[in-house]
């Protein structure tokens, strides 16, 4: 069994590797594994339903993630593990996290591939920047969503007036104010205990992070903390000081991964091995008892082009057939809110993870980096449309082909779209609900679906 | 194939030790160094640069590319130092801006600078201010080049401005800022003389800057 002190000592003691090399050996060994296990992706199976694929994806990650190991930064050596402990490792890893008090309690349980099960739905704005005083509000809009089973934060551009600055005593003020916020947010919907998944999004530091991990400013028992791993394959003590505390503190973990296709890796096929082994990474380094992954276009910034959605899909249904781990998919829209463009990539990514056997992490959106673009409406397309593919009884077949007609409304437009309107442009902030204009455009873009296959009548 | 085409080809295909070989032959023939940086190797990157913003290639092809030029212009390099400008586009000191331990995007700046004809001196990551100027003034830099990633990192980017104003060294370097977390019009606020979307982009505007520099436009 691989725990927290074999991770420190690997650490220290594994061979030295010029982290530049370590880099490039990612994408040869990964480029190396594609041939190896003839894996090639196919613009037209954007979701795939060739069972002996996604298992050799898995097996091409495995054999990956045991010959390359992992990078850590602060000491330059590699840490190795064996077939067993990772085997080891996946054997007894959790089968549920459950988050949430009271009638707000929600448990993420293991999706099979074309599962008839409904994904679990977290929503957020993943942070988001948004102005102090629409901070609360913008979280809101995404808890109060019905389907929403756990949220998170945007970002509070100022906490008291005040710029933030990382590795700074405001930093600490920044993490604690966050947290009183969310559980602020969450009353204020009307569903005071439910699960936060990652309770910071405004501190880098390790200290102020867990400055705010009190039970007094809100925090429940299950709450929890994201823990990103570093492209690609590397972690850092900085977050690996994280797992110490929450090892003991008892909350909830996960880790977090966002491969860059284009980048180390290289293309879809290899970068959808390399993230298939971001989940060992996560199990056995991170302790994760579930994984988020939000690969990316290199360029784009977003995962829902067309080789971005086959990646997605196929990964899942790589660690769908062959674990019982959690993964979760993070969608990352180019398009923003009130756009036309952001519901068909939403859906298109919900359809891709869902039939996959995913769960849904909804949802970055104007790639993730416009102030004020996000609201809780594009967390509840989302998840809509991942409710309907499991209710539906969606095959990867029917997802395909629904996909393949979805694909023509945006992507030609992936490297030049709109930004969408802002939080207080599509939300109407007195009664916190969507603006007319947003619900009718969602409206006329569920017509379009439904003739593509998506029955929403079963809503 | 003429004494450069081969050496855009040579860069093209990742070829270290052919770069090299041609390298030496232009100094055996008394080639212009600079001639054969620009027309041979950087063309190559050019074109390798194209290939990946299209995805014809990937990353690592990138680096491998950059390899393969480097090693030839240490092979030059004796010969450029006895120019004025030493065969260099300009001096560009560059880092992650404190707090921020991401540096992909900024690696891959790093490259298409250098590629460029650009000389770099990378910080890496989680650099405080202080230390971008610092290095600044030690290396004789033209440019300071910084990238963040995560919104409470960009918070440092204004003090790099401020702090230069505050030494009344305001005017004598170019600040460029970039990164996930940055937008154009913040840059701007932030006190930036450019900015670049993505490494392509952030080529363009330090040329630009640059050519603006020795112009004596700015300022």
């Amino acid at each position: 069994m691989i725990g927290f002190w074999d991770i420190i000592g690997r650490s220290e003691s594994g061979p030295l590797v010029k982290e530049e090399e370590f880099d490039l050996q990612v994408g040869q060994m990964a480029r190396h594994k594609v041939e190896k296990y003839g894996i090639r992706y196919d613009p037209e199976q954007v979701i795939p339903a060739d069972d002996d694929l996604a298992d050799r994806v898995y097996q091409a990650g495995f054999d990956l993630f045991l010959e390359l190991g992992i990078y850590c930064r602060d000491t330059g050596r590699l840490m190795k593990f064996t077939r067993d402990e990772v085997e080891w490792a996946l054997k007894y890893a959790p089968t549920t996290v459950t988050y949430g008090q009271g009638r707000d309690v929600a448990v993420m349980t293991y999706r099979a591939v074309e599962d008839p099960s409904p994904p679990f739905c977290l929503m957020t704005p993943v942070g988001t920047p948004v102005a102090e005083e629409r901070f609360v509000p913008m979280v809101q809009s995404y808890v109060q969503e019905p389907l929403a089973q756990t949220f998170s934060s945007a970002f509070s551009q100022t906490v008291h007036g005040r710029p933030i600055k990382a590795g700074t005593p405001q930093e600490v003020e920044a993490a604690i104010w966050n947290v009183i916020k969310l559980r602020e947010a969450a009353r204020a919907a009307g569903r005071p205990q439910i699960g936060i998944h990652n309770l910071i999004s405004n501190a880098e530091a390790t200290d102020a992070t867990l400055a705010a991990i009190q039970a007094d400013l809100g925090v429940q028992p299950n709450d929890g903390l994201c823990i990103a791993a570093t492209a690609e394959l590397k972690i850092d003590y900085e977050r690996v000081k994280k797992v110490a505390f929450l090892r003991h503190s008892g909350h909830n973990k996960y880790a977090l991964y966002g491969p860059l296709m284009g980048g180390y890796s290289g293309g879809p096929e290899a970068t959808a091995i390399v993230h298939v082994a971001y989940h060992f990474l996560g199990l056995l380094a991170l302790e994760a008892q579930w994984h988020c992954g939000f690969p990316l276009h290199i360029h784009h910034g977003c995962n829902t082009t067309r080789e971005l959605l086959w990646l997605v899909s196929i990964t899942a249904q790589a660690l769908s057939r062959n674990t019982h781990l959690l993964v979760t998919v993070n969608t990352f829209a180019a398009a923003g809110p009130c756009t036309e463009m952001v519901v068909y990539e939403i859906v298109a990514s919900a359809l891709a993870a869902t039939v996959a056997g995913a769960d849904l992490d909804l949802v970055a959106v104007a790639r993730n980096r416009h102030p004020e673009r996000a609201s809780g409406m594009e967390a509840r397309i989302g998840a809509e449309a991942g409710h309907l593919v499991a209710r539906q009884g969606v095959t990867r077949e029917q997802a395909n082909e629904i996909v393949k007609q979805i694909l023509p409304q945006y992507e030609a437009q992936v490297g030049e779209a709109p930004i969408g309107k802002r939080f207080d442009e599509c939300y109407d902030l007195e009664i916190l609900q969507p603006t007319q204009e947003y619900l009718d455009l969602y409206e006329r873009c569920k017509e379009k679906l439904s003739g593509f296959g998506l029955d929403y009548s079963l809503l | 194939m003429n004494l450069f085409e081969q050496m855009v080809e040579a860069t093209v295909d990742e070829d270290e030790e052919r770069c090299v070989a041609l390298a030496q032959q232009a100094l055996d023939e008394g080639t212009d160094p600079f001639q054969a940086i620009q027309e041979g190797y950087t063309q190559g990157m050019h074109i390798v640069g194209e290939k990946f913003a299209r995805l014809d290639c990937y990353l690592p092809d990138l680096i491998l590319s950059a390899r393969a030029m480097n090693a030839a212009v240490e092979v030059l390099k004796p010969r450029l130092m006895q120019r004025d400008d030493h065969g260099s586009q300009g001096t560009i000191v560059l880092g992650t801006i404190q707090g921020d331990l991401h540096d992909l995007g900024k690696n891959i700046v790093k490259i298409m600078l250098q590629a460029a004809g650009f000389t770099i001196h990378d910080l890496g990551y989680n650099v405080p201010v202080r230390q971008f100027v610092e290095e600044a003034e030690k290396v004789g830099a033209d440019i300071i080049a910084a990238s963040a990633i995560l919104t409470t990192t960009m918070a440092y980017m204004p003090d790099i401005a401020a702090l230069l104003s505050e030494l009344g060294r305001r005017d004598k370097y170019l600040i460029m800022l970039g990164g996930a977390s940055v937008m154009a019009e913040w840059a701007v606020e932030a006190g930036a003389d450019g900015y670049g979307e993505n490494a392509v982009e952030a080529v363009e505007v330090a040329k630009r800057l640059m050519r603006e520099k020795k112009g004596g436009e700015r300022k």
